[in-house]
């Protein structure tokens, strides 16, 4: 059985290596996680479309995937094969990490897909609207207790982005971590804290079940099939999307930079990443070139404004 | 739906074709492994973590189930014809199973173990199929309060109730606890001894730990031992089969193992070496022949083999119900999960109910695979056996390090050198591992307390912020207040009894890996 | 593992004395670490750095109470052990660890696995260090091509991989 299986796993190894090498994708995260999990979608779409012959992904995990990020930006220096997944969680985290490598470090090269936050509640709460919720955070910002990921993540961000959007001291907010989505999950079902935040894939289930109540998604537009209004809708102005992108080295020449743009845009094009977006559930918010780096300043400059009101950032 | 018809669909999703070739290759992944001497499940489960990346949540957890029971048969194969356990929840199989190899009766006694194994197996695993269920009903109601108790419990009874030293056991917990500091605090977003690392900013890796203190920590120990004992590898002579008289002799104990093993394991109050060494006090007091223990009596092997196996099911228990590994193996398990982006707990079994009991399902089928496996195959595990100790400890090593490398290709570089960072923990837990089993510390309760530590911690901090600052809230739930209680007896009734002069019972018992 | 005897001279025990004190210098490390900390308000009342200081303190506690053991003479027994075989081992994995990224996955690991070899008495390097790199390739191939681990590329991967290529090329065109 043994022996069979390695036959297998080595006839199969070898079989890949009649090609050449055409990308390397750095997943900054550990095996398993949503930036691995895109960079082997690419993989396979890249691979199986004829994009690219040969991809490898690398895993270099570690604090928001900074540590993969200065890795990139050190050893990739103008190498058009190199390419690194990225989101918006980087964003605070090289900020809160104080991080010596930034995005400017890399050439963005595309958005690529997006999930709006959900503001949820437990179905027997007494919070019917965002109204509700907004009214008891005025008048008490510590009796609003909101469950989501880790501090200085997205969903803090939001919280913070919420506060101040309705003249509430963003560090007034009281802010309890959970390492996941999951996690939080339990909290928020199990009626301990006041109010949840997180992506709306990780309540999903439960909203249409009618176990959690959807207040508002912060996105800029309604989900398709969802019965909720967005935060601007419902009178709160934020928009805030957790996205991911992927980018390329530093130091490419643009004939380089326009080629790989050419290669993404040829994969997300593609039927097969379509079906495998959907299949995982992810909202395909492509955006490339100008507009996207357009797009990544806007929301390092917000983000920044926020961590440093929250306090995370000095 | 019931549980009977849960458990049927998961049975189902189980007998898939490809769900049946990842049992398969797990258990023999894991009864290899496992077989080697030095090799416990722990260890087994995070060797071979690696293999699992790149499978479907599903597939890798059914192929984790196989590896972990295969590690525990392959355990016993080991103390039975080679005077080394493989596991320390071996040992006692050691005492009896090793002379009846001497003796010639080596066949019945892996035969009676494997039978052994698999009746407790299936018993242990369908209590843990109708337990878990209610379990979950009670813990969804559970709050961050609740937890923290629950916690506390776990710290006690893992360090400090059993083993022969509570100041060791409570030593190697700390160690863990301080270990578990390090890395960027998930409230307050600040950094917490990493020394401006960014490599320590997510905290020291569970899978990096567990296997440096199990795998080159025993490596050193075995090294540097002064003297190699001469071992001696017993060939399986006559029958393998059991004879009518060893089935009457055998079966009881079986019986009696499996309902001493599943509530020790599943109650948080130690390993499976608990649950055997116990089992084999049971036996000798319940056998009609004691003058044989010692010599190779067949119910000291039985028993405590089924206490064994019940137990490492028992363990699941509150590692998938509530999220709480109470062995070093569950704290690895609860890693594999995690790296799935599954987090073990009441919710587990409501957004994730087709893969829970796909898993449940597939440890009964992974169990009747290894009886299969087991008995006719003997010879293919004895030939393991015998590979020369260089060759088996630098392949060790070898795979010690591949997943560690695999999971972090992060290079560090100080000046004109780049190495991993990664494997530089690697090496410095090794040699704590190596120090610990010197001096006698035990090594299961630096990884609990590595994984347990933070986990209390944010529990208690998210129920003073839930209060807003109110102490009362963590004395405010029956619950709580039970587990302080249970908490409080773990902690005080072996100090009285040590007190007493009865040590010795609860040095017996002394946990060393599990 | 361990006996529960205790030492039959009853001399205060040296070694259990080192670990009481670096017991004691970790507590004290994590104490100067935590008290450089920045406090933030936060509602729990208890911040990010109550646990290190409870942790801290027990460790401080757990040196003062090895200390007392020590000199009890209560630590178990224990065999004298040869640091020989300890360094080829060490050795071995600093070895591996230098060189993965230079010379890549197979020539490191073949390097930690030679060592080990010899830290167990087998020191007949021209057979177990072509030995070890054969098996650490075949793992590589295993894990690296046909799990899509990311494991270090050397040289010699490369190059055993593309005559691989060459050699399936050839035999897939005749």
């Amino acid at each position: 059985m043994n022996k069979l299986l390695l036959a297998a796993l080595v006839t199969g190894a070898l079989a890949q290596t009649a090609f050449a090498q055409d990308y390397t994708i750095m997943a900054p995260a550990a095996p398993g996680g949503g930036w691995d999990q895109t960079a082997r979608t690419m993989q396979q779409v890249m691979q199986d479309e004829g994009i690219a012959a040969n991809v490898q992904v690398t895993n270099v995990p570690g604090a928001g995937g900074t540590i993969g990020l200065a890795q990139f930006a050190n050893q990739a220096q103008g190498d058009p094969s190199q390419l690194i997944v990225g989101g918006y969680v980087m964003v605070g985290a090289i900020l809160t990490n104080q991080s010596p490598v930034t995005l400017d470090n890399v050439t963005p090269i595309a958005r690529l897909t997006g999930e709006s936050e959900a503001l949820v509640v437990p179905a027997n709460s007494p919070i019917q609207t965002l109204d509700d919720l907004v009214a008891q955070l005025k008048e008490n910002p510590g009796s609003v207790s909101w469950a989501g990921g880790s501090a200085g993540g997205t969903d803090h961000i939001l919280a913070g982005l919420v506060a101040t959007a309705v003249d509430v001291d963003p560090t007034q907010i009281n802010y309890i971590a959970y390492s996941g989505g999951g996690e939080a999950l339990a909290a928020i079902l199990g009626g301990q804290v006041t109010v949840g935040v997180s992506g709306y894939g990780e309540f999903a289930s439960q909203i249409e079940a009618g176990e959690l109540r959807l207040l508002a998604l912060s996105g800029e537009s309604r989900l398709e099939g969802v019965d909720a209004p967005t935060l601007s809708e419902a009178g709160v102005d934020v928009v805030l999307e957790n996205w991911r992108m992927v980018a390329a080295a530093p130091g490419i020449t643009p004939e380089q930079e326009a080629e790989i743009n050419a290669d993404i845009a040829a994969m997300v094009e593609s039927d097969a990443w379509q079906e495998a977006l959907a299949s995982r559930g992810w909202v395909n918010t492509y955006l490339a070139g100008e507009d996207f780096k357009a797009q990544l300043a806007k929301d390092i400059t917000a983000t920044e404004g926020i961590l440093r009101q929250i306090g995370l950032v000095q | 739906m019931g549980t009977f018809d849960l458990l049927l669909q998961g049975l189902l999703a189980a007998m898939e074709p490809m769900n049946l070739v990842y049992a398969l290759i797990g258990v023999t992944l894991g009864t290899a492994v496992g077989v080697l001497p030095g090799i416990g499940p722990a260890l087994t489960v995070a060797l071979l973590l690696p293999v699992t990346y790149r499978l479907d949540p599903a597939g890798s957890l059914i192929m984790f189930a196989g590896i972990y029971y295969g590690g525990m048969y392959g355990g016993s194969t080991t103390s039975i014809l080679l005077n080394t356990p493989g596991e320390s929840a071996s040992i006692v199989t050691a005492l009896e199973g090793n002379r009846m190899a001497r003796a010639g009766r080596g066949g019945p006694a892996l035969a009676t173990a494997a039978i052994g194994s698999f009746v407790a197996g299936l018993i242990a695993t369908l209590l843990l199929a109708f337990i878990a269920p209610w379990v979950v009903r009670f813990a969804l109601s559970f709050g961050p309060a609740d937890y923290f108790a629950l916690m506390v419990l776990a710290f006690i009874t893992v360090s400090a109730a059993f083993g022969d030293s509570a100041l060791r056991g409570l030593t190697a917990l700390f160690i863990g606890l301080a270990l578990g500091l390090i890395g960027i605090d998930l409230q307050t977003g600040q950094t917490r001894l990493a020394f401006g690392i960014p490599d320590l900013f997510d905290g020291i890796e569970v899978t990096t730990l567990a296997v440096a203190l199990f795998a080159i920590g025993e490596t050193l120990k075995i090294a540097c031992a002064p003297t190699h004992l001469q071992e001696q590898v017993e060939a399986v002579k006559g029958s393998v089969w059991m004879t009518i008289e060893d089935w009457k002799r055998s079966w009881a104990s079986w019986l009696r193992g499996t309902f001493i093993g599943f509530p020790i394991g599943a109650m948080p109050a130690g390993g499976a070496d608990v649950a055997s060494f116990l089992s084999y006090s049971a036996e000798k007091s319940f056998s009609k022949h004691p003058e044989e223990f010692g010599t190779g009596a067949i119910e000291g092997v039985a028993g405590p083999e089924a206490a064994n196996n019940a137990s490492a099911a028992g363990t699941l228990v509150p590692l998938l119900t509530l999220g709480l590994p109470t062995t070093a193996t569950a704290a690895i398990m609860l890693a594999g999960f995690q790296q799935f982006g599954l987090q073990p707990g009441p919710l587990l079994f409501v957004n994730n109910a087709s893969l829970v009991w796909a898993l449940i399902a597939s440890l009964l089928v992974a169990n009747l695979m290894l009886l299969v496996l087991n008995l006719p195959l003997i010879g293919v595990w004895v030939r393991l056996l015998t590979i020369p100790k260089p060759w088996l400890y630098a392949g060790i090593l070898s795979f010690a390090t591949l997943g560690t490398i695999g999971a972090n290709a992060a290079v560090m570089r100080i000046g004109g050198l780049a190495f991993s960072f990664e494997l530089l923990l690697l090496l410095a837990f090794g040699v704590l591992g190596y120090l610990l089993r010197r001096f006698g510390y035990p090594i299961a309760p630096v990884v609990v307390g590595l994984i347990l530590g933070p986990m209390a911690e944010q529990q208690l901090r998210r129920a003073l912020a839930i209060s807003q600052g109110d102490p009362a809230i963590l004395f405010a739930s029956p619950v709580a207040m039970v587990l302080y209680t249970v908490a409080a007896i773990a902690l005080l009734l072996p100090l009285f009894l040590r007190l007493r002069g009865r040590g010795q019972l609860l040095g017996q018992l002394a946990t060393d890996e599990d | 593992m361990t006996d529960g005897g205790t030492n039959a001279t009853r001399r205060p025990d040296g070694a259990a004395l080192v670990i009481a004190v670096v017991l004691a210098i970790l507590a004290a490390v994590i104490f100067w670490q935590t008290s450089q900390m920045r406090v933030v308000a936060v509602y729990a009342r208890v911040g990010p750095t109550t646990f290190p200081y409870i942790v801290a303190t027990g460790l401080a506690v757990l040196a003062v109470a090895t200390v007392v053991s020590a000199l009890r003479g209560s630590f178990p027994a224990r065999d004298k052990d040869n640091y020989g075989p300890m360094f080829w081992i060490l050795g071995g994995l600093l070895a591996q660890m230098l060189l993965l990224f230079p010379a890549g996955f197979s020539i490191a690991t073949g390097v930690l696995f030679a060592l080990t070899a010899a830290g167990f008495g087998r020191r007949r390097f021209w057979m177990t260090l072509p030995a070890g790199i054969a098996f650490a390739f075949v793992i590589w191939l295993i894990f690296a091509r046909g799990l899509q681990l990311s494991l270090p590329t050397g040289p010699l991967e490369s190059a055993l991989v593309s005559a691989f290529g060459a050699l399936a090329a050839s035999v897939g065109a005749a």
